[in-house]
């Protein structure tokens, strides 16, 4: 029965066709995108480090579907802490141009974008295109800052 | 969560991040049985890792026993492959890695599109017990993060847990008698929200074209009748009583118009496409800013 065991419960194979073949353990990679800008906002203030005070910017990139943009981020540090987030996009690509251009001009009876600092909210519901971006943006500015 | 006072455990599991909030701070022995769940899935279920059932799977066909999940897991995706024509299934995996989505993660092409090859040429996905007759790279990713919401509430139900909320960066399930506020973030902009949607006892997922993109014109959501990526909406939201079936949902609103797939499924969608306008089901109503 060790056999079977290490094959798992084999209730539906024949024994001799299951093959639980371990190989090396790997380190598992990303299936999914990276953490959401909030979480990355609050490790940098919570990491304990001191940063100097200052607003710091910098670009980090991603890869939307029209092909490959930037998104610059502005943070303002006080006291170790993030006092100011500012997002700034700035697509290069003319078709990423197009959609935001659209969106923001609010299309009559269709959506438009609020702040989400502005709204009383526990969660974001979402799939953060420019998170990639986000965080590397911030990663320089945290070794920017020390 | 509900009064903003709750107590998150954050981690990191299959490669994204996880917060699971609480009215109490969870305790050592809970955060390692929920640890030690993401674990044991992760084990079974990642291509990405050569120790994994998955990746036995692709090394050499045969008759494999999957654990208990294994389920709902394949009676969905085979529901999913029917109604979207082969479009969405489990075979995709190949597709992806041609793509260069593959475990090095070379984010290269390596060819041109290849075609997933048909569920019953090769796959039988029986209960838990899956037997393929040749070498398939079985991918879960449309559903299997929200099978394992699912599963970690399922742990936290057990030690007797009643309000909770998981959050799998942004795909998220609500326990507890009040609703937890969440904003939809828009698809351009992650500092800006379309809506805020009460959730409560229910599961939200998001998906996006434009999601897990690495190269021009090549994004995650690939239709497997094609090989190809698929275009138009550009960010989806489901809302329904699993969080398996609300992100398995979510990507099959880029293959089927979300009223088609309320023929089959109990579940509430919305569809935001690239023009900026959207269509949504009616518990969506009222949830945007317009």
């Amino acid at each position: 029965m060790a056999g079977l065991s290490l094959a798992g419960t084999v209730a539906g194979c024949a024994p001799s066709a299951a093959d639980s073949a371990q190989g090396a353990p790997a380190k598992s990679a990303a299936e999914t995108t990276a953490a959401t800008p909030s979480a990355a906002a609050s490790s940098l203030a919570g990491s304990g480090s001191t940063y100097k005070d200052g607003t710091y910017s910098a670009d980090g990139s991603y890869v939307s579907p029209n092909g490959s943009e930037t998104v610059g981020v502005e943070l303002t540090l006080a006291g170790g802490t993030v006092t100011d987030v500012n997002i700034t996009q700035h697509p290069s690509n003319p078709n990423t141009r197009k959609f935001q251009g659209e969106f923001a001009g609010g299309i009559a009876g269709q959506i438009v974008g609020k702040s989400i600092d502005e709204l009383n909210v526990s969660k974001v519901a979402g799939s953060s295109l420019t998170s990639g971006g986000f965080n590397q943006a911030v990663e320089k500015i945290k070794q920017e800052a020390q | 969560m509900p009064d903003g006072d709750w107590e998150d455990f954050a981690f990191e599991g299959i490669g994204t991040q996880w917060e699971i909030s609480t009215p109490v701070p969870l305790n050592g022995p809970v955060r390692a049985r929920l640890l030690e769940r993401v674990e044991r899935f992760d084990a079974e279920w990642s291509r990405f890792r050569s120790d994994s059932r998955v990746s036995a799977l692709a090394r050499r066909p045969g008759c494999y026993e999957f654990p208990e999940e294994a389920q709902r897991l394949g009676s969905l995706y085979r529901t999913l492959y029917g109604i979207t024509d082969g479009a969405m299934t489990p075979l995709i995996g190949a597709s992806l890695e041609r793509l260069g989505y593959d475990a090095g993660y070379s984010l290269k092409p390596s060819g041109s599109p290849l075609a997933a090859p048909a569920w019953d040429e090769v796959l039988d996905w029986a209960g838990t017990t899956i037997t393929t007759t040749a070498p398939v790279v079985l991918d879960i990713g449309a559903a299997g993060k929200g099978l394992l919401v699912d599963l970690l509430a399922e742990e936290l139900v057990a030690v007797g847990l009643e309000a909770f909320v998981v959050d799998a960066s942004g795909d998220l399930l609500a326990r507890g008698p009040l609703p937890t506020e969440v904003a939809l973030e828009h698809p351009y902009n992650p500092a800006q929200a379309i809506g805020i949607v009460p959730l409560a006892g229910q599961s939200l997922c998001a998906s996006a074209s434009n999601r897990r993109a690495w190269g021009d014109g090549l994004h995650h959501v690939l239709d497997g009748t094609t090989g190809q990526p698929v275009g138009t909406a550009v960010a989806t939201w489901a809302l329904a009583d699993t969080t398996m079936l609300a992100d398995a949902l979510a990507t099959a609103l880029f293959f089927v118009p979300g009223d088609q797939l309320q023929e089959e499924f109990d579940f509430s969608w919305l569809t935001v496409f690239s023009d900026g306008s959207a269509a949504h089901s009616a518990a969506f109503e009222g949830t945007l800013f317009t």
